[in-house]
């Protein structure tokens, strides 16, 4: 009898085991399924030059802005001391001298290549290890208060350079929506496209322009309504499952879900 | 000692219903809006929803992490 005691007791535990492992594996995949959901959102716009142009200069403008940050703080770590020979920023300095030369690995990246999708993801992906690794670096050096001053200190970071890269990214992305309301109206069969050129020199805000386009469809008759907004959903789903697939296929390849400069 | 094997026998049933229960509803949905199209009428926020979708915001940005 005892035995069969110590049987079930035996199997509770498993079954509690289990549902821990359960428990921990989804909190351990949340953080990288989220990237991916991201990374794949990301995409779904590349399968044209313009929107490969659009992620390439906005991860151009992100990776700007996180060397710009990191020199302020290793200026910031200097000035407080960091640079005798026990304790200095030669390894901050060494990453942000690889993070210059990943970003001129993105300037010269081809967005009319069949390859853009995947160079894209492959840079993002050494982008972020590298951001990751100063982090951590800069995290053993410093305590939270004194980590919390330099973020103070480096938050209100002014850059011509970066402004220039808002507005041509604005731009491009201006250009990109043009093109989409163009094709909608297409979807749409109207005549009446001044809400475009509204929209393209700058007197109509998106959504605005969004809100329009709205009220049109939906004043019209049931049927037609359905089969406009039919037609978009597939355009969209179409996107999607692209998008998907290239990731799930870089995926197997060995690069999609990799974040390190040596995959590459 | 037939009482304790009933009563273990209970707890693991409940354990198991507890751990079957949590993987149920801790399995995530596909993110996809489902749509009930069987009359062929659609909702204006559907329709706003789709159309959202083919846009990019002004401001939108790609997201490496912050350095410090």
């Amino acid at each position: 009898m005892k035995k069969i005691s110590a049987l079930l007791i035996m199997l509770m535990m498993l079954v509690s085991i289990s549902s821990l492992a359960v428990a921990d594996e989804d909190g351990e995949n949340q953080e990288n399924n989220d990237m991916d959901v991201k990374t794949e959102k990301e995409i779904e716009i590349m399968n044209n030059s313009l929107g490969a142009e659009i992620r390439l200069l906005q991860l151009q403008k992100a990776l700007l802005k996180n060397i710009l940050k990191g020199e302020m703080a290793v200026q910031v770590l200097i000035g407080l001391g960091f640079n005798t020979t026990e304790n200095n920023t030669t390894e901050l300095e060494s990453i942000l001298t690889e993070m210059k030369e990943l970003l001129e690995e993105v300037k010269t990246a081809n967005t009319s290549s069949n390859e853009s999708v995947q160079i894209f993801v492959s840079l993002k992906n050494q982008s972020k290890n590298l951001t990751t690794q100063f982090r951590e670096t800069i995290k053993e050096m410093l305590d939270d208060v004194s980590l919390q001053e330099i973020r103070q200190r480096i938050k209100e970071m002014l850059s011509n350079e970066l402004e220039n890269y808002s507005k041509r990214i604005r731009n491009l992305i201006r250009q990109f929506n043009y093109n989409q309301l163009y094709r909608l109206y297409g979807i749409v069969g109207e005549a009446n496209s001044s809400f475009v050129n509204d929209y393209f020199n700058g007197t109509l805000p998106l959504n605005e322009t969004k809100l329009q386009l709205c009220k049109i469809i939906n004043q019209m008759t049931k049927d037609k309504k359905y089969e406009i907004f039919s037609e978009i959903k597939s355009e969209n789903i179409r996107r999607q499952i692209h998008a998907y697939d290239y990731l799930e296929h870089m995926g197997d390849k060995g690069n999609g879900k990799g974040n390190g400069r040596g995959e590459h | 000692m037939n009482k304790k094997i009933i009563s273990l026998l209970f707890l693991l049933i409940l354990m198991v219903s507890i751990t079957a229960t949590y993987v149920y509803f801790s399995q995530k949905d596909s993110g996809e809006t489902q749509y009930d199209n069987s009359d062929k009428t659609v909702n204006d926020a559907d329709v706003a929803n789709e159309i959202d979708d083919m846009f990019l915001e002004e401001d939108d940005e790609v997201e490496i992490g912050d350095i410090v």
